[in-house]
């Protein structure tokens, strides 16, 4: 059947009416990255009529005329199963576009060819853009692109959008687009053919879509087409839909396998030729690295070597050691804090005033000091090592690895995600475990949490303040792990239920760049920075007013008692105060201690196991109040302060009965 | 954007925002397929893309 696509075959015009191009193709293909960088900043979203999807449109000019850029929601064939594909499939049925830009994955080309079929079949006026074509290169994957516009009958066009390759191409192929009078036309087996042209014989009405696809889809029982087909044909719909449900009752077994089988093999003819593979198929590094990386053998050890240059050598020895010890020391310590006393004792004569701003536990002697002398250089190395992870594609691999282990603590690999952000930041990573599937995932994955999974902030003090004494970083992270493990095994004994399945696709490895780096880097330090910092200045605040009120030493002297049980001087009491109100805090307030000279290496490190399991801070607290409500926030609360202190207990005498780290 | 976790590939408004949980407003964007918290581009970084004409969507690879 040749057909054309009517006021598709035009000759372009530029008559002032705006134009419509529709990007339409699997999800995850590279859709919306094309439509950015067709349309740019003047782009709206609305949900589609009647659904809850959201359609992106937004206006361009190409070649002079006026044009209205519509993203469609991913489909895989113009036969529909989801509401987005549906709404994507409403879109080339009633807004009828001049053209459609069907996107697809060149790595994929023999599976997504047959929606491109599909769609030409159905005499729309397609245009195709075969996408990351540089991935496919890197495999070896060699495409024809001009024998397969020749098979195929439309433009089709190679592109990389991401990196901005082929899109003058596409623009310039949507502006010079023409229907082809006769179309291609794919052929089906003498039955099918047959069946197509009972069906569409009977076909009277006026369509967007030719009569062909249209039967096609009657024969899928596509309930969409057939009610669009009743009120089309009107008197005619009887016959018609009479002889679809004859045909549909002869091939009820097998009418989708054998259109899919035809489909596969017309696809298979058309690659021949078209796409070559290498015979021994390339292995990128990225897929080497891909492959290591989710392998326990392999994976193990690399996540070793991960942390131990990111974690511990960038954040904690660079971040927490040196420019921690430029900023604090010297910058604050030695220059500023001196300068700023000065300056507040010559302007304010009351003494107790002085101290809310530069006495011990002063807004700037200690707040400000504590925020941008310690906590910000560490927050910046450990969010600089984190989003240069996060944009190699390591972390999905990381969450297929510690699958097999997360399952006997009655998690899956999903959980890889909070306790990462937790690195970050507890509270929002105690807020993220909503996405988990069950309510016990969520509660096993909040007590993991609150107790084993330090900040980033607090990470790196520790990191930098253990690694000055042989075994003790070892020792600590010994109990964190050896506690994961214990309290997750006996999570997943003590609540029913059982873990649910974990799949998901893993999307490539590749280069981090180093401007989405720097990016997110300061976005999100950004937006940590201007948390705390009110935060840091109201601990300030409630301290001095403890200070002042006497309540604050009466506390220190309260907890005297258990911080001798468990070898520690009563200073230590001060940074667990301090923990409390933030974990970040706390820890820098431990640093303070050892800077000092108060602390030795046991205590050093019973105190920054103590600390790190200790009851979560007010603001990770809160929240687990909000996302569990008071019982379970409460007793995870009570639970997990008495294991801090009885860990701190028993290590303490471990240590000292062992005389390891002595 | 990209998700920094799934990779996939979704629109700003997509994804879900404002939770209510980070004191000082929401700055993440939650991935529609994942969930993971991707973070909002800061307002200075957009204006810097805008002055040397670079769409943040053009960036890194795709899924």
């Amino acid at each position: 059947m040749a057909t054309c696509c009517g006021k598709q075959n035009d000759a372009p015009v530029n008559d002032g009416s705006i134009r419509k191009v529709a990007l339409v193709g699997n999800p995850n293909v590279g859709k919306s990255v094309l439509f950015n960088a067709l349309t740019g900043a003047y782009v709206t979203v609305s949900n589609y009529p009647g659904t809850s999807v959201e359609v992106s449109r937004g206006h361009a000019a190409f070649g002079g005329q006026q044009w209205e850029v519509i993203d469609t929601p991913g489909m895989y064939a113009i036969h529909t199963i989801t509401e987005e594909e549906r709404v994507a499939r409403e879109i080339l049925l009633h807004e009828s576009p001049d053209v459609v830009v069907h996107v697809l994955d060149a790595r994929n080309l023999e599976r997504m060819l047959a929606m491109t079929i599909q769609l030409i079949e159905a005499g729309l006026p397609v245009i195709l853009v075969v996408n990351i074509m540089d991935e496919a290169e890197r495999m070896g994957l060699a495409i024809d692109l001009k024998l397969l516009q020749q098979k195929l009958g439309i433009p089709v066009i190679g592109a990389a959008t991401a990196r901005k390759r082929g899109i003058e191409a596409i623009r310039s192929a949507i502006v010079a687009y023409r229907c082809p009078c006769e179309q291609q036309r794919f052929e089906y087996s003498r039955l099918l053919e047959r069946d197509i042209a009972e069906v569409a014989g009977l076909m009277k009405g006026e369509y967007i879509l030719s009569r062909r696809a249209l039967a096609l889809l009657l024969l899928q029982q596509d309930e969409e087409i057939t009610e669009l087909a009743r009120t089309r044909e009107g008197d005619d719909f009887a016959p018609l839909n009479e002889k679809v449900r004859e045909i549909a009752f002869e091939r009820r077994e097998s009418f989708h396998l054998d259109l899919s089988l035809e489909r596969k093999e017309m696809v298979r003819r058309i690659v021949n030729g078209v796409f070559s593979a290498p015979e021994r198929r390339v292995v990128t590094m990225a897929e080497r690295l891909s492959r290591l990386a989710v392998q326990p053998l392999t994976g193990i050890p690399m996540l070793l070597i991960v942390l131990y240059f990111g974690l511990y050598k960038f954040v904690g020895e660079f971040g927490a050691g040196t420019v921690v010890d430029l900023l604090e020391k010297q910058l604050f310590v030695e220059l500023f804090n001196p300068w700023i006393t000065a300056t507040v004792q010559s302007l304010i004569p009351w003494q107790i005033i002085q101290e809310l701003f530069v006495g011990e536990y002063g807004i700037i002697t200690l707040g400000i000091r504590y925020a941008v002398g310690i906590i910000l250089p560490i927050v910046a190395t450990f969010f600089i090592f984190f989003s240069f992870l996060e944009d190699t594609g390591y972390f999905p691999r990381l969450a297929l690895l510690v699958d097999r282990i997360f399952k006997h603590f009655g998690l899956t690999g999903r959980a890889v995600i909070p306790m990462v952000l937790g690195f970050g930041c507890d509270t929002m990573a105690t807020m993220v475990t909503r996405t988990l599937e069950t309510t016990r995932e969520r509660i096993i994955a909040t007590i993991l949490l609150s107790l084993t999974i330090p900040c980033s902030a607090q990470l790196g003090v520790i990191m930098s303040l253990l690694s000055k004494f042989p075994g003790a970083l070892a020792v600590w992270g010994g109990c964190l792990m050896l506690l994961f493990f214990v309290v997750g095994l006996l999570s997943a004994r003590i609540l029913p239920g059982d873990a649910p399945m974990f799949y998901m696709e893993l999307p490539p490895m590749r280069m981090p760049q180093l401007g989405n780096v720097v990016t997110k880097t300061y976005t999100r330090m950004q937006w940590y920075f201007l948390e705390i910092l009110p935060l840091f200045v109201l601990a300030s605040i409630l301290l001095w007013l403890g200070k002042i009120t006497g309540f604050f030493e009466k506390m220190v002297t309260a907890m005297t008692p258990v911080m001798a049980s468990i070898g520690l001087p009563k200073e230590t009491a001060v940074a667990f105060i301090f923990g409390f109100f933030r974990r970040d805090y706390g820890a820098a307030g431990l640093y303070e201690l050892q800077t000092k000279g108060l602390m030795d290496a046991r205590q050093l490190t019973v105190a920054a196991v103590t600390l790190t399991l200790f009851i979560p801070c007010v603001a990770q607290f809160l929240i687990m109040k909000k996302e569990r409500g008071w019982k379970v926030a409460g007793a995870i609360g009570v639970f997990v302060s008495l294991l801090a202190f009885a860990s701190g207990y028993v290590l303490n005498k471990a240590l000292l009965v062992t005389g390891l780290l002595s | 954007m990209i998700c920094g976790f799934c990779g996939y590939e979704f629109d700003e408004s997509e994804g879900k925002k404002g939770c209510g949980g980070c004191s000082g407003g929401c700055h993440s964007i939650h991935c529609p397929r994942c969930n993971y918290k991707n973070p909002l581009e800061a307002g200075v970084v957009k204006k810097l893309k805008t002055i040397f004409g670079k769409n943040s969507e053009h960036k890194g690879d795709m899924g």
